[in-house]
Parts: C-alpha cells; sequence; structure tokens
C-alpha cells in the first residue's frame, strides 16, 4: 500500500530526533501511522521513565482518540527523524473509506489492545495478592513464544516494579509477595530476571483462586 | 453450514480463525463473568458477526459458542474476512466503533481497580511530567508539557508554576543546552516534592537491605545472604526487619547443613520472642534439623508441637505431618 501517495501529502508531520509528539495526560484528537523512523512509547512512573513499546514504519499509535477526545495514556517521542501521517475525527471516515487496508490494520490493532486489556483486567480482579502476583508470570509466559514445552521452568526478563504496575500493587507490596514465594523456593530473584520454577503450577494455583 | 441445535461452533479455549455470521436460527456466545464468574449469554442477531476479535487478534476463543436452535451460519478464514470487508468499509467502521467501546470499557474497569494512589487526574500528570522532565534536564519536553498544561489549563491550579517553569526552560535550553545546567529553582520545594513523603511509599533503609539479603537467599547465596541479615540485625535499627533477618538467619544455617547451630538459633530466638510472628515455622525448622541429624524422637515431638499450636497454616500443616511420617517410618 502506498502511504507516499500525493492524496496523503496533506496529513503527512514531521518530527525531529527526541522530540515529543505526545505527553501522557494531555487531550488528544489525532491518531498517527508511522512512515519513517521509530516511535518510543513511554510512561513516567514516579522517578522514572519506562519504555513500553517501540514502533516503526507501518505500525499506529494514539488510536484511543479515533472516537473520543480522551487523555493520552502514554508519552510518545520520536527516537529517529520521525514522518508520519497524522488522522483525526473529521477525516478519519473519509480516509477509511478510501483506505480499508488502515481500517484493517486498526481492526487488529483494537482486538490485541482489547485482549491485553481484558488479560490484566483478569489480574486485577483477583482477590488474593500472591494469585495477583502469580497471574502477572502467567501473563508474560502466555506472551513468550520460544519456550521449552517439556519444561516448567520460566524465566522473565522482570523485575519487582514491572509486576507492581501490572498487579496494581505498591512497589513494596509487590517485593514482598516476591519474596515470600523466594523463600518457598517458587521463584528465584535475580537483578534483570526472575525465574519461576514451575509456571504450571502457578497456574493452578491463581485458577484455584479464581471465582468460576 | 449448517449447525444443529445444542452442538457448539467453538469452545472457550479454542485456538482457530474462522469468522462466522449468522444467517438463521440461534447461537448464543456463553462465557463468565471475569469479576463475579456470572455466566453471560449472549444473543447473536440474525446477520451479525461472531467470532471476530480472537480470529483477528489471533488468541483463544472467549466464549462457548452454542446452537439453541438449528441454524445456518456462513464461515470465512481471515483472508476470506479481509477481502470481504475491504470492499465494505461499513462493515469495519461499525466494528471499529464496537471494538473502541469495548476497549474504553475496559480501560475504564481496569482503571477503577486500580489502587487509588495511581489514579492521577490529567490536569495534575500533566504538570507532574512536565516537573519530572524539568528535573531530568530535558528542557524541550518540560517545555512541551508546560506549553500544553498551559493551553489546557489557562486558569490552572499549577497555572503560576507552569510558567515559571516553561520560562526557567527556555533559558535553560539557550543557555546551557539540553541536559545541562543547574537544578531549576523551586524544584525542590514544588508539591510534587512535599508530597512524597506523605505517600510514605519510601522503604525503610532495613527492609530494603532485608529485600537485598532474601533475593540473595533465593539465588542460594546464604553466605552471602547470612552475612547481610547480621548486618541489619547488627544495626538494630528496625525491630521489626531485626526479628525478620534473626529468623532467615536460622534458615540459612539450615540451608548451609549447620544443624546444631541451626536449633541453637531458633531455640534462642524463641525464647527471646515467644510472640513472633513465624513461631510454627521456626519450630518445624528445629524439627527437620533434628531429623537431618538423625535424632527422630526430639523431631517428631517438635513436630507434634507445631501440629498441636492453634492457627497453623494449611501448607506447613501438610509439611509437618508429611515430615512427621518420614520420622515415624524411621523410629
Amino acid at each position: 500500500m502506498d502511504f507516499n501517495n500525493k492524496a496523503f501529502e496533506r496529513f503527512a508531520v514531521n518530527f525531529r530526533r527526541g522530540d515529543l509528539i505526545f505527553c501522557e495526560y494531555e487531550p488528544g484528537d489525532s491518531f498517527y501511522l508511522i512512515q519513517e523512523g521509530r516511535v518510543q512509547i513511554s510512561k513516567i512512573m514516579g522517578e522514572i521513565e519506562k519504555t513500553i513499546d517501540i514502533l516503526h514504519p507501518g505500525e499506529i499509535f494514539g488510536e484511543m482518540a479515533i472516537l473520543e477526545e480522551a487523555p493520552r495514556s502514554a508519552n510518545a517521542s520520536a527516537l529517529d527523524p520521525v514522518k508520519a501521517l497524522e488522522f483525526n475525527r473529521e477525516n478519519f471516515e473519509i480516509l477509511m473509506r478510501g483506505n480499508p487496508q488502515i481500517a484493517l490494520k486498526l481492526l487488529k490493532l483494537f482486538t490485541k489492545r482489547i485482549y491485553d486489556q481484558r488479560r490484566r483486567f483478569m489480574i486485577l480482579t483477583l482477590d488474593d495478592v500472591q494469585a495477583k502476583v502469580a497471574d502477572v508470570f502467567l501473563m508474560l509466559n502466555e506472551g513468550q513464544t520460544a519456550v521449552d514445552p517439556e519444561s516448567d521452568e520460566r524465566t522473565f526478563q522482570t523485575k519487582a516494579e514491572d509486576i507492581s504496575h501490572w498487579a496494581g500493587l505498591s512497589a513494596e507490596k509487590a517485593r514482598e509477595v516476591l519474596n515470600h514465594f523466594a523463600s518457598q523456593r517458587r521463584i528465584e530473584i535475580f537483578p534483570d530476571k526472575i525465574t519461576v520454577k514451575n509456571i504450571n503450577e502457578f497456574a493452578r494455583f491463581v485458577n484455584s483462586r479464581r471465582k468460576q | 453450514m449448517h449447525y444443529k441445535a445444542n452442538s457448539v461452533i467453538y469452545f472457550k479455549g479454542d485456538l482457530e480463525d474462522r469468522i462466522f455470521i449468522l444467517k438463521g436460527g440461534r447461537v448464543s456466545l456463553n462465557s463468565n463473568d471475569i469479576e463475579t464468574g456470572q455466566e453471560i449469554h449472549d444473543y447473536i442477531q440474525t446477520g451479525e458477526f461472531f467470532g471476530v476479535k480472537s480470529a483477528l487478534g489471533k488468541y483463544p476463543r472467549e466464549e462457548n459458542a452454542v446452537v439453541l436452535s438449528d441454524a445456518d451460519v456462513i464461515m470465512f478464514s481471515v483472508p476470506e474476512f479481509e477481502q470481504l470487508v475491504a470492499r465494505n468499509t461499513r462493515i469495519i467502521m461499525k466494528m471499529l466503533r464496537v471494538f473502541s467501546n469495548q476497549l474504553r470499557r475496559m480501560h475504564a474497569k481496569v482503571r477503577s481497580l486500580l489502587a487509588a494512589e495511581e489514579q492521577v487526574d490529567p490536569e495534575e500528570g500533566l504538570f507532574r511530567n512536565g516537573e519530572y522532565y524539568m528535573k531530568k534536564k530535558q528542557y524541550s519536553e518540560a517545555l512541551y508539557a508546560f506549553n500544553k498544561y498551559l493551553t489546557y489549563y489557562p486558569a490552572g491550579r499549577y497555572n503560576q508554576e507552569a510558567n515559571k517553569y516553561a520560562q526557567t526552560a527556555e533559558d535553560f535550553a539557550q543557555k546551557y543546552g539540553q541536559g545541562k545546567g543547574p537544578t531549576a529553582p523551586g524544584l525542590s520545594g514544588t508539591p510534587a516534592e512535599t508530597k512524597k513523603p506523605e505517600a510514605g511509599k519510601q522503604l525503610s533503609n532495613a527492609a530494603k537491605q532485608y529485600y537485598d539479603a532474601v533475593s540473595l537467599f533465593s539465588q542460594q547465596k546464604y553466605q552471602d545472604a547470612l552475612k547481610a541479615f547480621k548486618v541489619i540485625v547488627d544495626s538494630g535499627s528496625d525491630e521489626e526487619y531485626v526479628v525478620k533477618a534473626l529468623f532467615e538467619i536460622g534458615r540459612c544455617l539450615f540451608s548451609m547443613g549447620h544443624h546444631d547451630q541451626c536449633i541453637k538459633h531458633f531455640t534462642s530466638l524463641i525464647q527471646k520472642y515467644p510472640k513472633m510472628p513465624d513461631l510454627s515455622d521456626a519450630l518445624f525448622y528445629i524439627g527437620q534439623a533434628y531429623q537431618e541429624k538423625g535424632d527422630m524422637t526430639r523431631a517428631r515431638s517438635f513436630y507434634n508441637k507445631i501440629l498441636s499450636m492453634p492457627s497453623v497454616d494449611d501448607g506447613l500443616k501438610r509439611k509437618v505431618n508429611k515430615a512427621l511420617r518420614t520420622v515415624e517410618d524411621a523410629l
């Protein structure tokens, strides 16, 4: 699909390397399709800025603004000189009609986002804090592709702060639960990764705590 | 495709990429509410698509598609579906609306469950982001955030500060350049700073040392863990963590195979803190240490003592019972 088409030229916007494209909490009324360069999606959490995703040409961001003007849920900044097409609600329908490929891409993006949010919601609905933390590992496990199906052991490049974020717990509480698991030898904590000894045992544990 | 009543078109958990349109008959999508576990029935209307999300997103089905009365459905693979809708963008637009709504509802639900401390109103959030960038001397980002703040909240709570910061950011960017220069005046005394201790999220020093030591223990570096726990005990600053560390020292001794020392350590710990929270676990370690030493009689009496205590958790009870059987077999 040729986005360098003249018809799109009027939607093109350019950002310099390091530019903020939008900032979390800022009201948003447009979304972007990257044509050139990479875009970093990040969130400021306390004293650190955490990278959530790095997007490449052909990918879409800011899509929550399509139907409603809602505050941005993260920061977007240009990692390279970025060229993107900027769309808003007014030109969106016209665009979609002429370009069903973009519409399909958006549709797929939404299915993924809904799934991710739903999964996150499932973690948060657990009452038991230990089950919450265990379920975060199950979620991370579902996202891993190269795993040895013979082994119950899984290693995750993650830290207590990430776990606390996903589980909706304070950093201290998350660390406490992780240390409890560590003392039961169910996990091992390293500076840059956490190993779960038996992911299936975690799955059974979480299932037993979920309302059926 | 024709489906008989009471048959199932797909099951929850199935991973496959078919998409359906109901032509006639009755089909229900049955799932359980995530929060309450209650069963939900979603009746598909004639002409409606189903199975779209999981097929397009390539994830397992989230519901059972049950045929209530004989039904005719049209089936598509994902590429066929794409071809179909590419010629009819109105379908996509409609689906986009539905999905976008679902996503927003899900977002709202997630937000409502997150701890209150994580919730920030957009005005405050935008200002805090500017402050963050100011602290990191990322002046152009700070300027962006403060300018947006001033645009959207011209009469906002932090209007004065935002104005001042925006100016400073501009000055500093010119004078010192991005990433350089002194800390902007006012940053240490801003509301963001004064609010922090209130939240009380900072771990005490003892707590941090303790967690680091537990992490060493979990990596089976018992010697190092032991040393780290001893530092906490010696510093004696935080009684709660001193007791916790003392308990862990006993575990280190046990894991290192120093059974006599382990018994001695836990015995004196229990004498000193008879009401300690991990009392039953401490007794279990003593019992196990005796068992390892081959003193089955003493091991048995400790195990029995644990079982006679009120409020021992089930997990420990199971472990004790199992150990007790081994010990009794040996006697």
